[in-house]
């Protein structure tokens, strides 16, 4: 079953991508914009119940691109420690306000409508771009990614350097991992330490992690001299992998809609106060 | 044959160290030969190809003297771009040379930094993909590939840069047999139908030795010895005291001369070697 999946999903340096995706033929500038866009809509919108749909609007994104939602589970911690935080700070810091109606207690505290509706507006702004930014992650590569800043002209080396700090993120990880395999080769039982000594293990693995990233940026360095690259030379070049991407029809539609989308909404909502807080179900619940 | 990489005299000595790491080397090397490069650790074969791929001195801090000519240029006055027209340099740890996330835009990023056109580019990733064997991989991220086909993809990478000459520093030192095996098989394929100028620095002598149409001693920083097979092979004990493994076929020729048995030339092939030895048991049946 696991193996059937592995066949499906492929790991990138950022997460699990899917093999085959209707989402491919879309250009990568189309995928970025809707990535972009998608991160961006919650924000105009105070409604919470409006940004959970639209959260569940990208996860059928994630089902229509062949993103195995078991994939998921590992974002999972950070979405609810996300909502954790945002709701606890919320509730015991809620600030002042004379308006504020006391809807309950919480060990011994006074629980107020507002600060709860601010706490869900929050997080269902953060909710949706958390998904979102995910959704971008999990159906492209890092060369889709670099090649959608490249065609919207990110100068080449930037785009490189880009794509070069993904690669070194990804490294650092490895020799991380690397490293603390050799001390548990060598005896050393992360179980049995406690948690001062634990903080002590990590800021000596600074040491080798470093000498090890200067060695690498070292060799880099070296291979891009022998590859003939100087940043002298970097101005004008042909940018092969772009050859292989294309701005079909689809591409042009679908950009067009995901922009007009961004602009009704943001002309609704300034002019006509549409996605406000006190159109919310939620604040009229809580009321 | 033209001469076309001329070292005369030269010193190099990296900073902070006591001892030159090449001291007062003189090497000529002609167009369309295999040179093999060996020596034990730390004797300077690494630093020598780098000098003559440009890295020493334009990359590295260090004392330099003497020179070193590329067809005819002094390597001084080259910069990146024409030196990546001129040499390509496949490093030991093929990972460390990765610069792209796909093998496809990794074989790509040389010939755009030479200012090849995209059709060409096209066409020449499929001609080194095929060389190589590496159809199937394009699409492939290259740290998801075995250490063969790591290997594979940084020499794909270099050669579709089609440069007059190749220096492959210890290639295979960090492949299981199968890898080796591969990229022995590739450079023969080089040596056979590309017509390139190939130097090796590799540790394992009997396949280097077969390939090569001379060999390169390196010891403490100089040229201890520089020729052709057969005659680099005929001082064995001192390959040996150097910690170096000569070829099977060698060793076994060497001890037939020191028994008194075999006057011949040296050398390493296994097939000319079965021969020899059958024409001493024939010799010796004679006379008995």
């Amino acid at each position: 079953m696991e193996g059937a999946q592995n066949k499906k999903m492929m790991k990138t340096l950022l997460a699990l991508i899917p093999v085959e995706s209707p989402l491919y033929s879309f250009h990568p500038v189309s995928r970025l914009l809707l990535f972009v866009i998608t991160g961006f809509i919650p924000l105009f919108i105070n409604m919470p119940e409006l940004n959970f749909m639209f959260a569940v609007l990208v996860l059928l994104l994630f089902i229509y691109s062949k993103v195995a939602l078991s994939s998921l589970k590992m974002y999972l911690p950070v979405i609810i420690c996300a909502g954790i935080f945002t709701f606890l700070t919320f509730i015991f810091f809620p600030g002042k306000d004379p308006n504020y109606q006391v809807i309950g207690h919480i060990f011994g505290l006074p629980l107020y409508d507002q600060p709860i509706m601010n706490a869900c507006i929050a997080y269902s702004k953060i909710l949706a771009l958390l998904l979102s930014s995910i959704f971008y992650f999990s159906t492209n590569r890092e060369r889709d990614i670099l090649a959608a800043l490249r065609t919207l002209k990110m100068p080449f080396v930037a785009s490189y350097v880009l794509g070069l700090s993904l690669r070194s993120a990804g490294m650092f990880l490895e020799d991380l991992h690397t490293v603390r395999e050799a001390e548990q080769a060598r005896g050393l039982d992360y179980a049995a330490l406690k948690f001062t000594d634990k903080v002590k293990l990590y800021s000596m693995y600074i040491i080798p992690l470093l000498s090890l990233a200067l060695r690498r940026s070292d060799e880099i360095s070296n291979a891009l001299y022998v590859k003939g690259y100087s940043m002298k030379n970097s101005g004008k070049r042909a940018d092969y992998i772009l050859t292989k991407y294309h701005f079909s029809a689809a591409d042009v539609v679908s950009c067009v809609i995901l922009v007009l989308l961004l602009f009704l909404i943001i002309y609704f909502k300034y002019r006509y106060q549409w996605f406000d807080a006190n159109h919310s179900l939620l604040q009229t619940l809580l009321k | 044959m033209e001469k076309i990489i001329e070292i005369n005299q030269l010193t190099w000595q990296y900073t902070d160290t006591d001892h030159p790491a090449l001291e007062d080397v003189s090497l000529e090397i002609e167009e369309n030969m295999f040179i093999g490069v060996c020596g034990p650790n730390e004797s300077g074969k690494t630093t020598l190809v780098s000098c003559i791929k440009g890295l020493i001195p334009h990359n590295f801090i260090g004392s330099y003297k003497g020179e070193v000519r590329l067809f005819g240029k002094n390597i001084r006055d080259l910069n990146a771009q024409e030196l990546a027209k001129y040499v390509g340099f496949v490093f030991a740890d093929p990972e460390a040379q990765f610069t792209s996330m796909s093998v496809e835009e990794e074989l790509a990023f040389g010939m755009e930094n030479i200012g090849l056109g995209s059709d060409e580019i096209k066409e020449r990733i499929q001609w080194v993909a095929d060389i190589t064997g590496l159809e199937s991989l394009l699409d492939k991220s290259p740290y998801d590939l075995s250490g063969g086909q790591k290997q594979r993809v940084a020499i794909a990478s270099v050669l579709a840069m089609q440069p007059r000459v190749i220096i492959l520093d210890e290639p295979t030192s960090m492949l299981d047999p199968i890898g080796k095996d591969s990229i022995f098989n590739i450079c023969a394929r080089m040596k056979e139908e590309l017509h390139m100028t190939i130097i090796m620095v590799e540790h394992t002598l009997d396949r280097l030795a077969r390939l090569s149409d001379r060999l390169i001693l390196v010891h403490q920083g100089k040229i201890a010895r520089y020729a052709e097979p057969e005659r680099f092979f005929e001082n064995v004990g001192e390959l040996l005291e150097l910690g170096l493994n000569p070829p099977a076929s060698i060793v076994f020729l060497d001890q037939l001369k020191q028994a008194g048995l075999y006057d011949g030339p040296m050398t390493t092939s296994v097939e000319e070697t079965i021969e020899i030895a059958q024409s001493i048991c024939a010799r010796k049946e004679a006379i008995k």
